[in-house]
Parts: structure tokens; C-alpha cells; sequence
């Protein structure tokens, strides 16, 4: 392989990755706090992209104020399905949260397909980039899709600011207090459950922001989480379950190998990501920034 | 999770209890192919003992496997490869076993360090790896087309083109692979096995090695997801790649969720209520998803312990 | 169970009377032809064939009723749901025929359940007839006397795109097929019908992940080689995927066309037509092919509220096809009927000059390569393709020295 196409590689590997950063990165402060296997949340990454098609089409919002809105949205949705169903399955074995998450994920898809059956006559949205960001960028080795170097940026910045509010504001100590030893903060006497909620909206709502992300350059359909999610798992589990900064690290990572695996062996790209996760657990059973599960 | 308490002294009324169920049960499933039709019926059976052997692990070790379809898969495909090249079906079916068992000792050794999520997500890992290999080995697979018209010659007279002799000998297969299960739960292996799943760490200080425990219930597992992997290649005549997606190994988690976990019939109960409802979903015109969804979502919320498991606890009341 | 079954009957005519004599001409098992269609319901299928087909194919067996009267009230078609699981095919496919006593199945999308209902109906004796499932397989080594195959295959798609647009000057091609017998099988066909025409591939084609979303690498390669046509070999949510890819790679401004393997008019409802603009493909039928097409798509849209897809058309012609060798055959007797149907030639609305070759029981007909239109030309919501070239059914199907069928 050339150095060109590597870098290309890196270019579509980091675009790949921003996805799975920012949906690793929700599923992993989700585990952290409510040690939530979070199934649902392929189904609300599609919810994301498929609102942002409905606020254009309800009240002609664009890209832009949708790509705010539309994770707002989705996090309210999220927040009511943690209130109503969610909560009361606290303290129980996590099987019931998967089982619980699986069926809603299943509901959500047909749900989203009934509605768009019968409002357009097709499951499928279409969804383009807005013309600030349409066309291509000339980088010197490649000419690349503006929206794309967007997307790498957004995701980057968001991951940064989540990573800045856990690390260093107050409110971040207390979801880190409570992520590692929901006890002990208990004893300090901060009421853990008050955050819960809260939690799960911002875990849900990066969801629903990849979402929107995705919206213009994958296809809207109602299945476009369900395969994502699964990957997505791997991801959070080689950077270690409920790793901020794992999450992160890894989601790009994993983006790059898989690009650079596809450029050598195309049909492997799916398969690399748990190749990568049975080598690393091999390794470091608790993830790579992961702490072992006796330490929490 | 524990259900029924697990002390020597049960009463009488439980043994008559579960006496009770395993007759039930069984007359229910000698009668199967009269109330539904056979092949549907043949597939409760192997979906039914494919939820035991994955409650085997899941309800009595403790290890949620999220990679079982690799057994039950791999199995499949070597039983309806060996039927495709003229092997008899005890042949097929027995090799079918043994290569999951073959596959699960690796994949066993590899996976019962890890705990929690972490064993779910290794165990699916393999099982990708494995999806991946029967997309791309098509020789053998038939990749997407699967593998469908291979023969099931008869044996010892015993004429397998026809559906309801198929189901009669699944049925004994599957009474000796629920016996196993049986068994094996009731044994001090599997006492200790429970043991080791309430507190690992006090097992491990009377002198149990929870590794070598959950090493073998995994084997034990694979062995048994092997053997209904083999009922259904055999069953339906039909392998396709289904057989090793990932949905396979989470509906067999459903399944054994929605009859019960830990309660040996649950599973069976399970798969037989997911079967019958998907069967019902072919001809009623509703969607699908939202159908099934609301049965787990409504499982979760109301009939937490299962279907069986509720039953158990309304009669202890 | 059955009592569910039976109220779930989407039946066309009421049951046949009892008393009523049988039809004078015909022998019928249990007075009756039951059509089978067995389809995906609910899943990705169901927009492009699921109930559409079920409906097109009450709307054959109405019409035929209209024009055989001594069949009134003697065709019923039963719709039942494969979940595109190739075991609830098998096992439906099973107890439609038993059980519900079904004198034909129809339609079958997805390649794994099309087979096993092959195998089903061949050890049963039952006439299958695929329309939505495409592998070429079914005329081959899979084949068996009472399979028949309709409207499309691989072989079709890939011979007619590859030949026409080679002809028209998009004469270097490069290549993208999803890793699996269906794109490879694609892919070589494609191939070889460019070189044939004396085009080129203008490097190796590429295996893509199965299912993929992200096609990039593979776009940004078309761009530094410069092909006139990239070809995609992908089907569904992943062909979507690669459109909307070469549209925000503005592959299409920098002069490198689009040719598709497998296109069905959902797949360009997702996206928008001008999406798809130019894009070049091979269809059996589509429904604004001319006068003929037009009014049977306008009755059809009267029925079902939305304009048929290719797939639904070819549920109601292989469905017809089906019911007029009953009527030749005066018996629904699967041999019978099978013997009727071969080498049968016949001329529809959407089967033209077709024949069923009775050594593979390949349906051939003529086919078209359609261009699809930018929105801007569009005479009205649905008009879509134009047509570029029709194929003559004697050049659009694999020749039956090449094929592996034997019965």
C-alpha cells in the first residue's frame, strides 16, 4: 500500500470512526452510570436521522437547526423510556435491560417504517448535505466530500467537551464518582439517582446527533442501526466498558484499522473489528482502558 | 435469579410439582404434530433444546453468551453437509454434534476468564468470525443460497421424507439431550456449578476451580446447542446463513428469557410461545417487529421470571 | 392454529359452493385453484413485492375468472409472510400445500427461501413459480421440474447492462460487488458482457463487505481512475447507500456514469430520482413502458393505491401464466399443469415474446435497459426510467448451452 491510499484510508477510517466515537462514547457514559447495556441504541441513532428528515418536512427546518434539535429529541424520548420502563428494572440482573432494550429496538424500527409507509409511501428518507458543506475540498493527495472533514471535526469537538465536562467540572466528577462506585458516593451523601436521568438523555441524545450526522451521506431506512449497534458494542468493549476516554480512542481507532483492514482484504472490514476485540480481551480482559471488573 | 431454593430438603410437594410438569411436558409433546403442523412442531423441539443448552450456561453458570448461534450454526451446516454427501442421518447428525463440540473447546478456553458483558461480548465475537466464514465458504455453506435438497435416507427402516417420523426421532434425541441437561443440573456438578454462579469468590475458598466448572458447562452447552443445531438441518431440510447471524444467538436469549430462566422447561416453554407467534405473524398481517417487540417489552414489565417462572411463583403463593 | 389460518385467507372469491357443479371443463382437486403467494410481508422486501404481489395476483386471478367463466369463483390466492427466513419458507411453503391444499407458489423474494420452497414444492409436486428472487441457480444447478423461473436473474441484469451501455460508449468500466454469490455471480457476468462488446474493465473489480454503509474508498479509487461507467453490483439499503456516496463524491459531474446491477423502483423512491439521474440498469417491465403497461398499472393503482413495481407486475403475468396452462391443462394437477407451461409461448403486458424453455424452465421475455430520468423531465410522479435499449428474449437470458440444469 502507497502512502496516498493510506492516507486516504486514515481520511475514510476517521469518518467512520467519528461514528462509532460518538455512539460508543453514549453507550459507555450509559454503562458507566446505570451499568446499562444499552441495546436500543442502534434504534435511536436511526430515530435520529429519520427526526431531522421529519423537521424538514413538518416545519421546513434545515441541517442546522435540526442537527441541534433533533438529538434534543431524541434524548426527551429517551429520558420518558428510562422514566416509564427503564427505572424499574434497577437492581435487577442486566439480562432484563437487553431483553427490555431488544424488544423496543425491534418496536422502534417498524414503528419508523409503518409511519413513513403510510405518510410517503417508502421507509427510506432522503436527506442531503446543506450547501454550506456540499462539494468537495481538494487535500493535496485527495478531493474529499467537505461534509465528511465536518463530520470528523463535530465529532471530535463533541467527544472533547463531554470528555472536559466528565474530567473537569463538578458535574462530571459525580458521574465519575458514580460510574466507579455508585456506593461510596451514595455514603458521601449525593443522591446518585438524581443524575440518572439526565445521564441517559445526553447518552441517548449523541446517539440521535450521529444520527443526524449520518443522515446525509448513509441511507435513512429504519434498519441503519441494526447492524451499527452490534459494532458499536465491539468498540466500547475493547476500550474498556464505561471508558470515557476508551470509548473515544478506540472509536477512531477502530474507524482506521477497519479502513486500512478493507484496503488490503475488502470483505474482512466487518469481520476485523471482533478479530481486534477477541485479540485485545485475550490480552487485557477488561478492555483496553478498562479497570477489571473486581477494581470498580 | 434463583428461583427454586436448592436445598437437599425438598419438599414432597415440589418433587410432585415438577413430577407434574415433566408429565405435562411430555404429553404434551408426544401430541405436538396432531395440534400443529409437524415441522413446526420439529422446530419447537430444536429451538427448545437449544434454549436448555443455553440456560445451562446462562441460568446455572451465570455466562449470558451472546455468540450460542456459532454452535448451533456450525453444527447445521456439517450435519446437512455430511446428508449432502451421502452420509445416514445418525452419521451426520452425530459429526454435526461433534463439531460444535470440536469448535466450543477453543472458544470455551478462550472465553470462561471473562465475566459479565465481557464473556457475552467474546463469545460474539467468535461467532461473527464464524458468520463471516460460512459467507465466504461458499463451497461448502452455499453462502446466501444456502444448502437445501440434501438427502435424509432412511434408517433402520425408519422413512424421513415423511415429517412426523422426523418429529418422533427428534423427540428421543431430545429427551436424551433434556436428560443430559437434566442431570447435570441436578448433580453435585452442577450444585457446585450454582455455587460458583451465587459467589465465585466463596467457591473458590471451599476448593472449587470456577474456571474448570464453567469450562465444562460451556462444553456441555456447545454440545447440547450442537445436537438441536443437528435436529434442525435434519427437521427442515433447509440451512442458510441465518443459522449463525447474531439475531440467532439473541433469540435464543429471548426465548429462554420469555419461558424462564433456571427453570429447565422455561426455555422449551419459550421457544415454543416465539415459534408459535412467528408462525401466527405469517398470515396475520400485522408488522412484525412491533408485534414481537411488545411480547418482550410486555415480558419484562409483567412476567419478569418468565412464563413458567410466574406460573411457579403464583403456585407457591 | 388452522382455524387462524384459514380466517387469514386473503381470498379472492368467495369459497366455491359446494353444491355447485365442477367446472365443466376442468379437474380440479377439491374444486378449487388455490394460488400461493409466498412473499416477504413485512421485512426490506415488502415494499417492492410483499402485499403488492398479493394483490397483484388477486387481480390475475379476478381477471381470469372474468374471462373464464366456467372458473367463477374457483381461484382463491392465499398471501402468507417468509420473514425472509429461508426455514419459514420451507416450512410455510410446506403447509400451503398440505394443509391449505395451495396449487402453486409464487413470487419468493431473497435467494436462500426462493430455494427452499424449490425443494419443497419439487418433493410435493407443485408448480413454483419465482419472480422476486434472482438467483440463477434456480435454472441451473438447483433446477428441478417444478421450478419455473419469471421476470429476472442475475445473468438478465448484468448481460443487459453491461451490453448496452458498453455499446452506447461507456466502454471502461470499474467494479464494485458485495462479497457474496449473488455479486460475484454479477460481477462475472458483467464482465464478460463488457469485454464481449469490446469494452474494458479498467481494473480488478472490488469484493465490498456484506451489508456495508460506508463505500468511500472505493468511490474515491473510481476517481483517480477515471472510468466512464462505475458499476454497482450492490443491492438494496447498500445500493442506496453507494448512490448517495457518488452523488456527495460528485462523481457524476466529474463525467463517470452510474451502472447498476439490480435496480428496483423503491430503491430510487429512497433516494429521489435526480439522485439516480442517468444512472443505467436492466428491467423486465416498468410500468410506463407504453399503452399496454400503462392501463394495466393504472387499474392496479386503483386497487392498491400505489403504482406497481416490476416484481408485483410479474406476480400478476407469472400468476396468469400459471392459470391459463390450468385452463389449458383442464386439470390443476402439478404435472399436468407443468406440462402446459412448457414451451408455452405467449404475449402480455409485461411478458413480451416470452417462452418457458422446457429444458430449464427459464421464462424468457424481452427486457429493457432503462435510463433513469433527472426529476426535471418527469412527465409525472413515477415516471422515472426511459427506456435506452430493449433486449430480445432469445439474447437477454443465459443461453441454454451454458446452463447446468439437469432434471
Amino acid at each position: 500500500m502507497n502512502t496516498q491510499l493510506l492516507l486516504i484510508q486514515v481520511f475514510n477510517g476517521l469518518v467512520n470512526g467519528a461514528f462509532y466515537a460518538l455512539l460508543s462514547l453514549g453507550l459507555a457514559v450509559i454503562f458507566g452510570m446505570l451499568r446499562i447495556v444499552n441495546f436500543m441504541h442502534g434504534a435511536l441513532y436511526m430515530l435520529g436521522a429519520f427526526t431531522a428528515f421529519a423537521l424538514g418536512q413538518a416545519f421546513g427546518l434545515g441541517f442546522w437547526p435540526s442537527l441541534i434539535i433533533a438529538p434534543l429529541v431524541v434524548a426527551l424520548i429517551g429520558m420518558a423510556l428510562e422514566r416509564g420502563l427503564l427505572s424499574r428494572l434497577y437492581g435487577l440482573e442486566p439480562s432484563y435491560n437487553l431483553l427490555l432494550t431488544f424488544g423496543l429496538t425491534l418496536l422502534t424500527q417498524d414503528l419508523v417504517k409503518q409511519v413513513m409507509l403510510s405518510q410517503y409511501a417508502v421507509s427510506s428518507a432522503p436527506y442531503t448535505p446543506p450547501p454550506a458543506l456540499s462539494g468537495v475540498v481538494n487535500l493535496g493527495f485527495v478531493v474529499f466530500p467537505k461534509y465528511r472533514l465536518f463530520v470528523i471535526g463535530l465529532s471530535l469537538l463533541i467527544c472533547l467537551v463531554t470528555w472536559f465536562v466528565i474530567e473537569k467540572t463538578r458535574v462530571g466528577a459525580i458521574i465519575r464518582a458514580s460510574t466507579e462506585n455508585p456506593m461510596v458516593t451514595r455514603a458521601f451523601g449525593i443522591d446518585v439517582s438524581k443524575w440518572v436521568t439526565g445521564v441517559f438523555g445526553v447518552g441517548v441524545g449523541l446517539a440521535g446527533l450521529a444520527g443526524v450526522l449520518a443522515a446525509p451521506i448513509y441511507s435513512v431506512e429504519p434498519y441503519m442501526g441494526a447492524e451499527l449497534i452490534i459494532t458499536t458494542f465491539a468498540v466500547v468493549v475493547i476500550g474498556g466498558m464505561g471508558s470515557i476516554l476508551g470509548s473515544v480512542v478506540t472509536g477512531f481507532a477502530v474507524g482506521v484499522l477497519a479502513a486500512i483492514g478493507a484496503a488490503l482484504y475488502p470483505p474482512i472490514a466487518n469481520t476485523l473489528v471482533f478479530i481486534l476485540m477477541a485479540l485485545v480481551l485475550l490480552v487485557r480482559p477488561s478492555g483496553l482502558f478498562g479497570l477489571p471488573e473486581g477494581a470498580r | 435469579m434463583t428461583v427454586i431454593p436448592r436445598t437437599a430438603a425438598r419438599t414432597d410437594r415440589e418433587r410432585l410439582t415438577r413430577a407434574a410438569w415433566l408429565v405435562g411436558l411430555g404429553v404434551l409433546l408426544l401430541v405436538l404434530p396432531r395440534l400443529i403442523y409437524p415441522v413446526l412442531a420439529l422446530d419447537i423441539l430444536a429451538w427448545g433444546l437449544f434454549a436448555v443448552a443455553f440456560d445451562l450456561l446462562f441460568g446455572f453458570s451465570g455466562l449470558l453468551s451472546f455468540g450460542h448461534a456459532a454452535f448451533w450454526g456450525s453444527s447445521a451446516y456439517v450435519t446437512a453437509y455430511l446428508l449432502g454427501q451421502g452420509q445416514s442421518v445418525p452419521v451426520a447428525m452425530l459429526g454435526g454434534t461433534l463439531a460444535a463440540l470440536a469448535l466450543a473447546v477453543p472458544i470455551a478456553f478462550l472465553s470462561v476468564r471473562s465475566a459479565g458483558i465481557y464473556f457475552s461480548m467474546i463469545t460474539l465475537a467468535f461467532a461473527q468470525m464464524l458468520s463471516f466464514l460460512a459467507l465466504q465458504w461458499t463451497d461448502v455453506t452455499g453462502g446466501e443460497n444456502g444448502l437445501q435438497g440434501f438427502e435424509r435416507p432412511s434408517f433402520l427402516g425408519l422413512d424421513f421424507s415423511d415429517s412426523v417420523t422426523r418429529y418422533y426421532f427428534c423427540l428421543a434425541l431430545f429427551a436424551v439431550g433434556f436428560y443430559v441437561a437434566y442431570r447435570t443440573v441436578r448433580s453435585p456438578f452442577g450444585q457446585s456449578l450454582q455455587a460458583v454462579r451465587d459467589n465465585e469468590p466463596r467457591a473458590q475458598s471451599i476448593g472449587l476451580n470456577p474456571v474448570r466448572f464453567k469450562f465444562t458447562a460451556f462444553l456441555i452447552s456447545a454440545g447440547l446447542a450442537g445436537l438441536a443445531g443437528s435436529m434442525y438441518a435434519f427437521g427442515h431440510g433447509v440451512v442458510s446463513l441465518e443459522v449463525v447471524n447474531w439475531r440467532t444467538s439473541g433469540e435464543v436469549v429471548m426465548m429462554t428469557l420469555l419461558g424462564g430462566t433456571t427453570t429447565l422447561f422455561g426455555p422449551v416453554v419459550g421457544a415454543g410461545l416465539v415459534l408459535l407467534l412467528r408462525d401466527v405473524l405469517t398470515t396475520a398481517n400485522l408488522p412484525v417487529g412491533i408485534v414481537t417487540g411488545l411480547v418482550f417489552v410486555a415480558t419484562v414489565l409483567f412476567f419478569r421470571r418468565g412464563v413458567v417462572g410466574t406460573l411457579q411463583q403464583w403456585r407457591r403463593r | 392454529m388452522q382455524k387462524k389460518l384459514l380466517t387469514a385467507l386473503v381470498s379472492t372469491a368467495a369459497l366455491a359452493a359446494v353444491t355447485g357443479a365442477l367446472a365443466q371443463s376442468a379437474r380440479l382437486s377439491d374444486n378449487v385453484v388455490r394460488v400461493g403467494v409466498l412473499t416477504d410481508l413485512s421485512g426490506v422486501y415488502s415494499e417492492l413485492s410483499g402485499p403488492g404481489s398479493v394483490r397483484a395476483a388477486q387481480l390475475a386471478a379476478q381477471d381470469f375468472m372474468a374471462a373464464n367463466p366456467s372458473f367463477r369463483n374457483k381461484v382463491q390466492v392465499v398471501g402468507v409472510d417468509h420473514q425472509n427466513k429461508a426455514d419459514v419458507a420451507s416450512n410455510k411453503a410446506a403447509e400451503m400445500i398440505d394443509r391449505q391444499k395451495v396449487d402453486v407458489l409464487m413470487d419468493l423474494p431473497t435467494s436462500s427461501a426462493a430455494l427452499a420452497a424449490s425443494e419443497v414444492a419439487k418433493n410435493k409436486k407443485i408448480p413454483v413459480m419465482v419472480v422476486t428472487g434472482g438467483t440463477t441457480a434456480l435454472t441451473n444447478e438447483k433446477c428441478n421440474k417444478y421450478t419455473f423461473h419469471y421476470a429476472y436473474d442475475n445473468y438478465m441484469l448484468a448481460n443487459g447492462t453491461g451490453t448496452a451501455v458498453t455499446k452506447r460508449g461507456g466502454n471502461s468500466w470499474y467494479i464494485i460487488y458485495p462479497n457474496y454469490a449473488f455479486g460475484q455471480d454479477l460481477n462475472r457476468q458483467m464482465t464478460a458482457a463488457i469485454r464481449e462488446n469490446g469494452g474494458r474493465v479498467v481494473t480488478n473489480s472490488d469484493a465490498t463487505p456484506f451489508p456495508n454503509t460506508d463505500f468511500s474508498s472505493y468511490l474515491l479509487k473510481a476517481q483517480s481512475l477515471k472510468p466512464k461507467v462505475f458499476g454497482t453490483m450492490q443491492a438494496g439499503a447498500d445500493l442506496v447507500n453507494v448512490v448517495k456516496q457518488y452523488n456527495e463524491f460528485g462523481l457524476r459531474q466529474q463525467g463517470i456514469g452510474l451502472g447498476i446491477g439490480l435496480l428496483f423502483e423503491t430503491d430510487v423512491a429512497a433516494l429521489g430520482q435526480d439522485a439516480f439521474a442517468g444512472a443505467l440498469a436492466t428491467v423486465p417491465w416498468y410500468w410506463n413502458l407504453d399503452q399496454r403497461s400503462r392501463d394495466w398499472a393504472a387499474k392496479f393503482e386503483r386497487s392498491f393505491g400505489k403504482k406497481p413495481t416490476w416484481a408485483q407486475a410479474g406476480v400478476y403475468s407469472a400468476t396468469m401464466t400459471y392459470l391459463q396452462a390450468v385452463a389449458r391443462a383442464k386439470s390443476d394437477d402439478g404435472d399436468a399443469v407443468v406440462k402446459a407451461l412448457e414451451g408455452h409461448r405467449f404475449s402480455d403486458f409485461f411478458a413480451r415474446s416470452a417462452y418457458i424453455r422446457p429444458q430449464d424452465h427459464r421464462v424468457i421475455l424481452d427486457v429493457y435497459t432503462v435510463q433513469v430520468k433527472p426529476r426535471s423531465q418527469a412527465r409525472e410522479a413515477g415516471d422515472i426510467f426511459t427506456k435506452v435499449a430493449t433486449i430480445p428474449a432469445a439474447r437477454a437470458f443465459q443461453p441454454l448451452s451454458e446452463s447446468k440444469c439437469k432434471f
